[in-house]
């Protein structure tokens, strides 16, 4: 569905993303994992368009997103919930889920795209005339990932959806994203926190330094030994 | 020689600030919704709206329009071409992440604005006299011209008309929303040309509305613009950036200060006293003199 081949992304002259190559199968859930500036929220804002990449080529079901402006990609049916949420503070729960069915194939149906959100996030409804500002850190994360929601995308990129958040906040959040992945909407995950990440995920792949350093089933990769040790730490460390 | 006024006399100092002062007002909210989405001040906003009073001048002079009548044309051919200059000219540099581009742009864009005019309308001073001109109502007593009761009027139905605009409308919420994140605004699916542009649109439109009705108060040459312009960003560190209702609110202060300064200090002293309370603002209070707290996206 998503095919990523040899590309490479700078940033100023800074290259972030080398050469690197991946596919996002339909229905299913894939993880960029790897530590902080390893390029993973670079390579997603390639992929929707804020930044532009230098080589290589993304192909959303045949068809080169390379030279499309980010509102087009968006039009595509892929949605980006950024990195820090992103939301308009001072506009309502409400204004900011409407604002995302802008496009006008989801515009039609905004209606019943909100009511959707609500039912799959309560508390926005309860919080639909207050400002996003005012929202806790948690709930701001929902309205961000409802409103990314709202053009109904078949592919849902999300940057660090748990970071941020309590524990607790944090396994409601992945249960969210399976959720969301059952009702076949393909995802395309940045996570920090890379147990939890790679025990959802479908494939993952680890990036090192803008490189592409491992790829495999999530599962495979949890119990990797190198990834154990890289990444997770050891057994006998956490007891 | 500080004097004590009559009551009538004070009362009509503050409503002739008012009245004038809504002119600067809604040059402001041109200014601020500009400056929201662009992160620019579009310095040609003053030259604009001399722009606008020359064409209703002309639609007075040349085809008897009054200018109430042509006030509908006017704002009609300032959205269109709000629009247009910011295809024709700003497009481009918007995309750059130095606003500077944009901002030479605006100052060129002034410069080129004031010395055509120059040229076709001569830097004499104009004004629109119709056969009401001099009508002043006296309810109480108090003389309120025609005019300036009609521009504060139509100040408020166009500022109404924005905040509706951008409460109620698709494209205005995108506006406002633009104002905080311009990039997840296009992440969203919304075309950032597409907002610039009709923020141009509505503060051309607006200038459309000033422009009409200085020429019905007001002496007006091509240089005046960019005195004006700076009215409304004085009007704007009032009322704070990025706040509708409080940009008109800075234009009404802004009148009221220069309508009593120039009758309590002198007349001469009324600009002198704007600018140095617009300083004041910039060093003590740079986020706009009524804004509570600074929002940060």
């Amino acid at each position: 569905m998503l095919e990523i081949q040899g590309l490479n992304v700078f940033y100023g002259d800074i290259q972030a993303v080398w050469d690197v190559s991946l596919h996002v199968d339909e229905g299913s859930i894939v993880a960029l994992v790897g530590a902080n500036g390893a390029g993973k929220s670079t390579l997603l804002r390639a992929i929707s368009g804020i930044t532009s990449a230098k080589e290589g080529e993304i192909l959303f079901s045949g068809k080169s997103l390379k030279k499309l402006p980010p509102q087009d990609i968006v039009k595509m049916g892929i949605s980006h919930v950024p990195e820090g949420r992103r939301l308009f503070s001072n506009l309502t729960v409400y204004e900011n889920l409407k604002l995302g069915a802008y496009i006008p194939r989801s515009r039609r149906s905004v209606t019943q795209s909100i009511e959707r959100a609500y039912d799959l996030f309560p508390v926005l409804k309860n919080r639909m005339n207050q400002k996003a500002g005012a929202l806790s850190g948690g709930e701001q994360q929902m309205l961000a990932i409802a409103r990314a929601m709202m053009s109904r995308p078949m592919i849902l990129m999300l940057d660090e959806p748990s970071l941020g958040l309590s524990p607790m906040l944090v396994k409601t959040m992945f249960e969210l994203i399976m959720n969301l992945n059952r009702q076949k909407v393909t995802i395309l995950l940045v996570e920090q926190n890379i147990h939890q990440a790679l025990k959802i995920a479908d494939q993952a792949y680890v990036l090192e330094n803008g490189k592409i350093a491992m790829t495999g089933k999530g599962k495979e990769l949890l119990s990797d030994p190198e990834v154990q040790k890289a990444y997770i730490g050891t057994r006998w460390s956490k007891s | 020689m500080l004097e004590i006024p009559n009551l009538d006399i004070f009362i009509q100092l503050l409503i002739n600030g008012i009245l004038f002062g809504t002119m600067y007002g809604i040059a402001a909210i041109g200014l601020s919704l500009i400056f929201g989405t662009m992160r620019i001040m579009f310095l040609a906003q003053g030259s604009m709206i001399i722009l606008f009073a020359y064409v209703s001048y002309w639609f007075f002079e040349l085809l008897g329009l009054d200018p109430y009548i042509s006030l509908f044309l006017i704002v009609l051919i300032g959205l269109g071409f709000g629009a247009g200059i910011y295809h024709g000219l700003f497009k481009g540099a918007a995309a750059q992440e130095d606003k500077n581009i944009s901002l030479l742009i605006a100052v060129g864009l002034m410069f080129l604005v004031e010395n055509l005019m120059t040229v076709f309308w001569t830097a004499d001073p104009r004004t629109i006299s119709t056969g009401y001109t001099s009508l002043v109502f006296r309810p109480m007593g108090i003389g309120i011209p025609f005019n300036r009761l009609m521009g504060f009027i139509i100040a408020l139905f166009a500022t109404t008309g924005v905040l509706l605009f951008l409460k109620k409308t698709y494209i205005g919420i995108a506006v406002r929303a633009a104002a905080e994140d311009m990039e997840a605004v296009t992440l969203l699916g919304i075309n950032p040309h597409r907002v610039n542009s009709v923020v141009f649109a509505i503060g051309t439109g607006l200038a459309g509305i000033a422009g009409v009705e200085l020429a019905t108060i007001y002496p007006f040459d091509p240089f005046f613009g960019f005195i004006f312009v700076l009215k409304a960003m004085i009007a704007l560190a009032i009322g704070g950036i990025g706040n509708v209702f409080g940009a008109l609110l800075g234009g009404i202060i802004l009148g009221l200060l220069e309508s009593l300064s120039s009758f309590f200090i002198g007349g001469g002293w009324s600009d002198a006293v704007s600018y140095g309370v617009f300083l004041l603002i910039l060093m003590f209070r740079p986020e706009g003199l009524m804004v509570r707290s600074v929002k940060k996206a």
